[in-house]
């Protein structure tokens, strides 16, 4: 029976080629976009990302004529909604914002996904890693809050985030940098950098390492002290905080970032077609205004840049957590 | 359905052995002696006091409850069958509406469960219609939820 | 004084009562519908705000969620099905005052003392932002983790029946909040590899299996009618309404001002108000018994406490930047997007517009008693529909208002399974509300429990080492302790009565 089988199989690839081609060609004929587009956004609404993630499908709409439609599929320490992205169907109608976090979540073990699994579409976003301190704090400097920490290990707490979340690894890679133990600062764990400050005010931690942004009202309260800023280069929006390296003399950076990216095997022609809307609405005034406005960081970064930016992101996390002992 | 507290007693101290099992293999946080496995197993803990409570209630009270009483219900065929039509529904709602879509998948479980309820089948067929079309309207076109278009798509509005 | 002016005329202009208008509508409809919370409806409405002046984006947003929090009471109280959390810690009691045929009255109730509240709160957000502000920042984990102790108490004072069976309805509750990644190590829990459980149990779909689903059920095991009650005629929504308030006026107060706190506190918001005041309305109720029969006195407290919170929540966002609530959490990024920054700067800054905001809170809620007059007067045609058309029509809501929270049909699943959990346990006596609790207060708990711990090195003693923590903690364990004490003291006089007998 062979034979028959060969004859099976041949005629069962025949159906299945041409029906694919019947699809394919029924792709071409319609130009992208023809029907609504999902972008997805892992974290919850209300957050920076969601934020970001609304402006840009309301600006995407003017570009493509279709409506943008944002879904937020949060939960999983982000995991949930990565995989929503990676998991949907690659024809161009689902994409979504891809956080720092897809370089951290496979090093703890929660999920085999990395940047690879994308169609990387462009970076639009990086805020670096500020140290916050208490107004009243005894700590005038970077290198103040170095040397403390470093004469009593253990004894001062850090937040910012959840355990081995990027704030913490901000922290413990800065601690690690200037030769004391990642862990020198115990972590407390905390739901992101708004309750994780309300606890540096109320007098429950002692030093917290989220962006600078996040802190400018508590900053411009008077409540908050930014001492420096793990970046390339000061921030526009404050002038006065000084980077890492001339507070300290430390190389140490770190920020979260966030993109546009699509499942893995999209189409050509959506992703150049959405990459060509997504540059115009990262240079519209709308959206340089908005980002500005928040204090998000502009950078821009298209396809294949993009993919490199995230395939470093992803080596220098490793190391770090591997070193805190967070990478399984 | 009814049971004898005595039942929920002994579930509840089984579930509380598993649970305890399964969270003392949580690692620990970093060079701390409590991590994610403290709560659970306080809880477990909790649930076991519960259960032997309940057991010793339940076992004092055998003479009057019954260990099982299935309800009136279960008497009459006809219930048991809704509870079991209803529960396929979902079910049923959770495994087709993402390739079905959700019109065809709504159509049905209304047309469905109403026909059983004893509604007319000219009644029933409005229904579900307009609801499904109100509820499709309302929920992907008004406030953007993705409801599934499933095999509905090339026809997609 | 010159401020308040300039504010009135911000407010009064045509453009921005008309958003208000439609911005309160579009509260009423997306509170009312199961699945879709208030939060949502503020993140729906973001993409409009893009394009308006900072006044009427921001008055939008106000006249959405005074709106949807009473809206939600509405499918609560009709059927079972609360339209958002905040609703949840009085489902039952309106839906039992349905059942005896008065659920125009128990909206009545709804209504008028979300409005009441809703103005208590807007009075607290205007007169006593800043200071409120400053008192409610000094809270850290272990303020927190006492506050949360404190609500978990409330589960025994509002279960019904056997105290037992509340524990464990609690500690149930309190597991489902164990499971996906925890809080402190981003271990994922009881996940047994399932990438949506990571994410854990959502409370949108749970609270539907558990009440609605639940009630579904009831109805098609037993084909008995769960609502066959003639509704009562009250003529009016409004009519008796006075009397039952003027007799609870204390109550009013109390859940006002204890919701306008609660919500100040940054994390607390409408949902942990409601039930925390409603507890506190059975415990100080002179006829606790009646509670949960359809007894209007704690619908009184929940009712305002919720509404009120709404404004509370406001302050630490506009002093400090940091939300109150998860809808706070949205108008942030409103305020940084309309060059309105957060901070105590802006009262100096820009005075006429947060003057605004507050006028803004004070019509919303005006307006908020005829248009949720007419929101009742059309909703209630629903007890009309025969039950056997009406439970299909709400089982497909409930499933898509479970999958709309998260856009994932595993919502169903959660709903699905909680409901017939939820079923098992009504049947043999087990009361549901402590376990929606347990959800709701679980992760708080145990999240700021931990945090506390790390940060005292594991000394317990840091629990009571600040003066309000320490304040907190004594009075809930001095909460716990009493009725031990109490039964004691009794058993001690009795023996003693005895003894002098013989």
């Amino acid at each position: 029976m062979p034979f028959l089988k060969t004859l099976k199989t041949l005629a069962l690839s025949a159906t299945v080629v041409g029906a694919a081609t019947f699809v394919t060609t029924m792709q071409a004929y319609a130009e992208y976009p023809e029907r609504p587009i999902t972008l997805i956004v892992p974290w919850g609404a209300g957050g920076g990302t969601d934020a970001t993630g609304r402006m840009i499908a309301g600006l995407l709409k003017n570009e493509l004529g279709q409506p943008v439609n944002v879904v937020n599929r949060t939960g999983g320490s982000g995991v949930v909604g990565h995989s929503a992205i990676a998991t949907a169907p690659a024809d161009g109608y689902t994409i979504g914002v891809v956080t720092v976090e897809i370089g951290m979540m496979h090093w703890a073990g929660l999920t085999e996904l990395t940047g690879k699994d994308y169609t990387p579409i462009a970076l639009y976003n990086a805020d670096s890693a500020g140290i916050q301190v208490r107004a009243d704090s005894e700590w005038k400097s970077a290198k103040d809050v170095l040397a403390a920490i470093k004469a009593n290990p253990g004894k001062h707490k850090g937040s910012g985030t959840g355990q081995g979340g990027i704030w913490h690894l901000a922290l413990a890679g800065m601690l690690q940098d200037a030769g004391a133990a990642a862990d020198a600062a115990p972590w407390v764990p905390s739901k992101g950098a708004a309750p994780a400050l309300q606890e540096l005010v109320a007098g429950g931690v002692d030093v917290v390492t989220s962006s600078v942004v996040e802190s400018s009202a508590l900053i411009k309260a008077g409540k908050v002290r930014s001492l420096a800023v793990m970046g390339e280069a000061r921030l526009g929006a404050f002038p006065d905080v000084p980077t890492l390296k001339e507070a300290a003399g430390s190389d140490w950076k770190m920020a979260a970032w966030r993109g546009i990216a699509g499942p893995k095997g999209m189409p050509d022609e959506a992703t150049k077609k959405l990459s060509v809307a997504l540059e115009k609405v990262y240079k519209s005034s709308e959206f340089q205004e908005f980002m500005n406005g928040r204090g998000f960081g502009l950078v821009w970064k298209p396809g294949a840049e993009f993919a490199t930016w995230m395939e470093e992101s992803d080596a220098a996390l490793g190391g770090v957590m591997k070193a805190v002992g967070l990478a399984k | 359905m009814r049971f004898n507290d005595a039942i929920f007693g002994i579930v509840l101290i089984v579930f509380a052995i598993a649970e305890i099992a399964y969270a003392s293999t949580f690692p620990r946080l970093h060079g701390q002696d409590y991590g994610p496995d403290l709560f659970p197993i306080l809880l477990g803990v909790a649930f076991a006091v519960c259960g032997g409570i309940l057991i010793a209630k339940g076992w004092l009270a055998r003479k009057t409850v019954p260990m099982v009483a299935v309800g009136d219900w279960a008497q009459d065929r006809g219930n048991v069958f809704n509870v079991a039509l209803l529960l396929a529904s979902i079910v049923f709602y959770i495994l087709a509406s993402s390739w079905l879509g959700f019109i065809p998948t709504s159509l049905l479980i209304l047309i469905v469960l109403l026909l059983r309820l004893g509604t007319s089948l000219v009644t029933s067929l409005i229904v579900a219609f307009a609801t499904t079309f109100i509820i499709h309207t309302l929920f992907a076109k008004v406030l953007l939820v993705p409801l599934p278009w499933g095999l509905l798509l090339p026809i997609a509005w | 004084m010159e401020t308040v002016l300039k504010a009135f005329t911000l407010i009064a202009d045509p453009y921005t009562l008309g958003v208000m208008l439609l911005a309160a509508l579009f509260g009423l409809f997306v509170g009312a519908i199961p699945g879709l919370t208030a939060t949502m409806a503020t993140a729906l409405l973001i993409p409009f705000t893009f394009f308006m002046d900072p006044v009427p984006a921001i008055a939008a947003i106000v006249a959405t969620v005074a709106t949807a929090i009473f809206a939600g009471d509405i499918p609560g109280a009709l059927l079972r099905i609360p339209g958002t959390p905040a609703s949840a810690a009085y489902c039952d009691e309106t839906y039992a005052m349905t059942k005896k045929g008065l659920a125009e009255r128990a909206l009545g109730i709804a209504l008028v003392t979300s409005v009441i509240g809703g103005l208590t709160g807007s009075i607290v957000l205007s007169m006593s932002a800043p200071a409120l502000a400053e008192f409610a920042i000094q809270f850290s984990s272990y303020e927190y983790f006492w506050l949360a102790c404190l609500g978990l108490s409330c589960a025994v004072i509002i279960s019904t029946g056997s105290t037992l069976k509340g524990f464990v309805s609690l500690f149930i509750g309190l597991f489902i909040a164990t499971i996906g990644i925890d809080g402190t190590a981003g271990f994922p829990r009881f996940t047994f590899g399932s990438v949506e459980l990571m994410g854990g149990v959502s409370f949108i779909p749970a609270m539907i299996g558990m009440f609605a689903i639940s009630e579904v059920l009831r109805y098609v095991a037993s084909n008995r009618a769960t609502i066959a009650v003639p509704q009562q005629p009250v003529g009016s929504v409004f009519k008796g309404l006075g009397s039952i308030l003027y007799k609870y006026k204390i109550n009013i107060f109390r859940g006002s001002s204890l919701g306008a706190v609660i919500g100040i506190l940054p994390g607390a918001g409408a949902d942990i108000a409601a039930w925390i005041t409603y507890a506190i309305s059975k415990k100080r109720s002179k006829e606790p018994e009646k509670f949960g029969t359809g007894h209007p006195e704690g619908l009184v407290d929940a009712g305002a406490a919720n509404n009120a919170s709404l404004a509370g929540a406001w302050v630490p966002a506009i002093v400090f930047g940091i939300p109150g609530d998860s809808i706070t959490a949205i108008v942030i990024g409103v305020l940084y997007m309309k060059g309105m920054n957060p901070g105590p700067m802006v009262f100096i800054e820009r005075p006429e517009l947060i003057y605004a905001v507050f006028i803004a809170f004070f019509i919303a809620n005006l307006a908020l008693l005829p248009l949720g007059f007419g929101a009742i007067k059309l909703s209630r045609q629903i007890l009309k529909i025969p039950r056997r058309v009406l439970m299909p029509v709400i089982l497909v809501f409930c499933m898509v208002g479970a999958f709309a929270i998260n856009n994932t049909v595993f919502g169903i699943t959660v709903m699905l399974v909680l409901g017939i959990i939820a079923y098992l346990m009504e049947e043999n006596g087990f009361p549901v509300a402590p376990a929606i609790l347990g959800i709701v207060l679980g992760n708080m708990v145990e999240d700021n429990f931990m945090a506390s711990m790390i940060k005292a090195d594991g000394d317990p003693l840091g629990f009571f080492s600040r003066p309000i923590a320490a304040t907190l903690g004594i009075l809930t364990i001095a909460l716990w302790l009493t009725p031990l004490l109490v039964m004691a003291f009794k058993k001690y006089t009795n023996r003693q009565r005895q003894e002098r007998a013989v």
